[in-house]
């Protein structure tokens, strides 16, 4: 710019640069790419692990077809920490993991607990002996066959304090497993424990052929070997895991030969994908593109809800008058949150648990009431209200976006609730802390229980769950709630358990503990032409039995 | 030469043994409890506290480092906290990957980059040179997760010639690298030209005009030899600080390269696989200095060492 223009000039000429930038950026970035990039293509085709595609002269147009019709491409957006289903903490890599393996029972797409590998069972009076009838005629991947010692040596395996099974809180009850007969395996609880046969639907106590966890892999466990409908085929870190049709699957015979998932962290690049063709499904788009998602011809969207309650826990020690926090509660408009800031990918609740959950009962909530939010704090006594508040970033949909709306709605009844944010782990770290380190008086989670019964859900009601013993992060204390749940927790009677359940729902409803917000929906995006996709109510897609529409 | 390098690569050392000390001093003051991160929010306490003391975490920081740089010594990076597998093998997994984009991408913004750069200062002053200012001020600051998902939207939604993501194809590389590609070529464009301006002024090459040397061999023969010494470092740092992974990049294209599996390790506190990553990052950069130190003298035979 050293040439003498006046200043004029020189602006009108940004202008119309400015103007031209994106056209000649990809102009500029492209014209090299012809002579510079066709040398170093060999280069690529010689990685020596590429070696499953002989495909070296790639024909552009390809990338639009679904290149091979015996493979089904799904792109998720976490990575597989461990392919060991005892190892499981997070629903979408559980998710994967149960193509290879399958539990005891299962659930369908309310929740509701099914037999599966357990083809039967009998429960005793005093719940503490559970005999189970197993599926015949079911063979593991290696050709070992299905047994009641199968079970028994994966049990064996589970409890055992050497391995590492981060969620075994649901069969810590387990005294002993007994195998019957070949096909009959009786366990026995130390104490009665209700949730046991949701628990049995978790993917840790996915049962394993017994000769794949021997020597190494007892502690290393990295290829399950199950009696699922896929085998496992490959994995490469942070790229893709693969899975292959099982010939001698017991159950229903799936479409696809092959199942590709794609490790793709960015949700925008998901959606790109699934619109170019090049994956049939994705789950978890950016909620903003689920409006033009929902009008694009070429994909269909399955909101799936889910149990993931999403809520503001308030405090209980220091915001100690429940007037204060039921304003909080009337103060928030949910419905507008929901539609304006989710885009709909949530439903409003109706209890402090996702009604796919065993005891969920409706008991009602807080409407959005801001003149009753004002007329609960004059009663209280309470002027002006400043409260610290934070939620964490991408973890939940939308997460920050929804706490930055409630600390909009809550400054609107006269309580000043700025909103910070920070990575999860320091996250972790000031919440899961007794009150006095609590780095905020109120913060946003998000809550799934990793099977579909209250017996989890509610922990963070209890008092003995405050932390650092569990993540009661509230710090809610009512001896009431606390023996209603303790009894929910051993009572075989599945209807007097529902009424206990119902009972501690409406005390806690009442006393508002949180702010009770949404339970977030799981989006499912899949090519159009496709059936068989569906869902589990616990953030799953279904898609076993996805095939092209007739 | 031989002397020189045994010398730097003694120097190296040290400087590794640095860096494992602040990566393990820096790592230490994250706030967050490793051993709940990777349990998960789900997990018992008891689980928790195994899990702490699995990995090691329960010891003294002095033992905690102390092991560390032994396995060091011995060529062990650990085993991942997260995974639990070695972290040898996260890395070993990522790192062609990373390579292949980080060579790729250089090659094309240096050839980009260069050509550009000549061409401006040769019209100095001029619409083109002009031009190509703006084009590099945008192109240095454009944000690669946008410029990513645009090319994304144009070539593999619209125009179906590249995967929009993936690393299983010959052509999934094309779309990250020239994402990587834009921000080099910027950079490289505007150090070459003034690189070239200031030595299209120097005496030899007004002797070359004189002497009745064709323009095109004043500027490509002798003006580039000398103009291109510090362009040569602006490529090799842009090559080093590539293969540290872009992230970015990286994540919107799904690429499995190493940058991504440090921000998952750090977001997760896999601190084993974080401190290797770090550690051979650093053996990387150190190579890739020395290299280009010892191509100065190939390209400019009057620099010794």
């Amino acid at each position: 710019m050293d040439r003498s223009t006046t200043p004029s000039r020189r602006l009108r000429w940004a202008r119309l640069l400015a103007l031209l930038l994106g056209a000649l950026l990809v102009l500029a970035a492209c014209a090299p790419d012809d002579e510079v990039a066709e040398p170093e293509d060999p280069d690529v085709v010689d990685e020596p692990d590429e070696v499953d595609e002989p495909e070296e002269v790639d024909e552009p147009e390809e990338v639009d077809e679904p290149d091979d019709p015996t493979t089904f491409r799904v792109a998720v957006g976490v990575d597989l920490d461990t392919l060991d289903p005892v190892g499981q903490t997070t629903t979408t890599v559980a998710n994967m993991v149960d193509y290879t393996v399958e539990t005891l029972t299962r659930i369908d797409e309310e929740g509701a607990v099914l037999p599966n590998l357990a083809s039967d069972w009998e429960v005793s009076d005093d719940g503490l002996t559970y005999t189970f009838e197993l599926e015949q005629g079911v063979e593991f991947h290696d050709g070992e066959p299905f047994n009641a010692e199968a079970v028994a040596t994966t049990f064996d395996r589970i409890l055992d304090e050497d391995v590492t099974v981060p969620i075994r809180a649901p069969y810590e009850q387990v005294e002993s497993v007994e195998a019957l007969d070949e096909h009959t395996v009786e366990i026995t609880l130390s104490e009665p424990f209700a949730p046991f046969l949701a628990g049995l639907s978790f993917s840790a106590s996915a049962i394993v052929s017994p000769a794949s966890i021997e020597g190494d892999a007892y502690l290393e466990y990295t290829e399950p070997v199950g009696t699922g409908p896929y085998t496992f085929a490959d994995y490469s870190p942070g790229e893709r895991f693969v899975v292959e049709k099982f010939d001698n699957y017991w159950g229903e015979e799936p479409h696809y030969d092959t199942v590709e998932f794609q490790i793709v962290p960015e949700a925008a690049t998901r959606v790109s994908l699934v619109r170019a063709g090049q994956v049939d499904m994705i789950i978890l788009p950016p909620v903003s593109d689920l409006p033009a998602l929902e009008d694009d011809p070429e994909v269909e969207v399955l909101m799936a809800p889910g149990n993931r309650t999403i809520f503001i826990a308030i405090n209980n020690e220091i915001i100690d008058d429940e007037r204060v926090r039921q304003a909080m509660n009337y103060a928030v408009d949910k419905e507008a949150i929901i539609e304006r800031v989710l885009f709909g990918a949530a439903d409003p609740v109706d209890a402090p648990m996702h009604e796919s959950l065993f005891g969920h009962c409706a008991v009602g909530g807080y409407e959005y009431d801001p003149d009753r939010a004002r007329e609960l704090l004059d009663e209280a006594g309470v002027d002006e209200l400043e409260v610290s508040f934070i939620a964490p970033t991408g973890r939940y949909i939308q997460d920050f976006e929804v706490a930055q709306a409630i600390s909009g709605f809550l400054e609107e009844v006269g309580i000043s609730a700025p909103v910070e944010t920070m990575d999860w782990p320091t996250y972790l770290a000031n919440i899961n802390v007794p009150t006095e380190e609590q780095g905020a008086d109120m913060h946003l989670l998000g809550w799934a229980p990793s099977y579909m019964d209250s017996f989890q859900h509610m922990l963070v009601f209890q008092t003995d769950q405050q932390p650092p013993a569990g993540l009661a992060t509230a710090h809610y204390s009512n001896p009431e709630v606390d023996d209603l749940l303790a009894q929910a927790a051993t009572e075989v009677d599945e209807s007097a358990r529902e009424d206990l359940y119902c009972e501690a729902s409406e005390i806690v409803m009442e006393e508002a503990p949180w702010i009770f917000l949404h339970s977030q929906s799981f989006p499912i995006v899949y090519r159009a032409g496709l059936e068989g996709i569906t869902y589990r109510p616990n953030e799953s897609f279904y898609a076993v039995y996805a095939q092209p529409a007739e | 030469m031989t002397t020189y390098i045994t010398k730097r690569l003694a120097v190296s050392l040290v400087t590794l043994w640095g860096v494992t000390l602040v990566v393990f001093g820096l790592i230490q003051l994250l706030p967050g409890d490793p051993a709940r991160v990777i349990a998960g929010p789900l997990a018992g306490s008891a689980e928790v506290d195994r899990i702490r003391t699995q990995m090691g975490l329960d010891e003294a920081l002095h033992v905690q480092y102390g092991l560390f740089v032994g396995r060091l010594v011995r060529g062990d990076l650990g085993v991942s906290a997260r995974t639990r597998r070695p972290v040898s093998y996260e890395v070993g997994a990522r790192l062609p990957r990373t390579l292949q984009l980080a060579a790729v991408a250089t090659l094309l913004g240096s050839a980009g980059g260069i050509l550009l750069g000549v061409v401006a200062a040769r019209r100095r002053g001029t619409w083109i040179d002009n031009s190509l200012s703006v084009i590099s001020v945008a192109g240095v600051s454009m944000p690669v997760y946008w410029l990513g998902l645009l090319l994304i939207i144009l070539f593999a939604v619209n125009l179906g010639w590249f995967p929009a993501a993936g690393a299983d194809r010959p052509t999934s590389i094309v779309l990250p690298a020239l994402t990587l590609a834009a921000f080099s070529v910027a950079l490289i464009a505007r150090m070459t030209r003034s690189s070239m301006l200031e030595v299209l002024e120097a005496d030899y090459v007004r002797t070359a005009r004189a002497k009745g040397v064709i323009e095109r061999n004043v500027v490509y023969k002798h003006a580039l030899r000398n103009g291109f010494i510090p362009v040569l470092t602006v490529i090799g740092i842009q090559f080093g600080t590539l293969l540290g992974g872009a992230v970015l990049t990286e994540s919107v294209f799904a690429w499995p390269g190493i940058g991504r599996l440090l921000v998952d390790s750090i977001f997760s506190r896999d601190f084993p696989t974080v401190q290797g990553i770090i550690v051979v990052y650093a053996l990387l950069f150190i190579v890739v200095n020395l290299v280009v130190d010892v191509l100065y003298a190939l390209v400019n035979p009057r620099i010794q060492y």
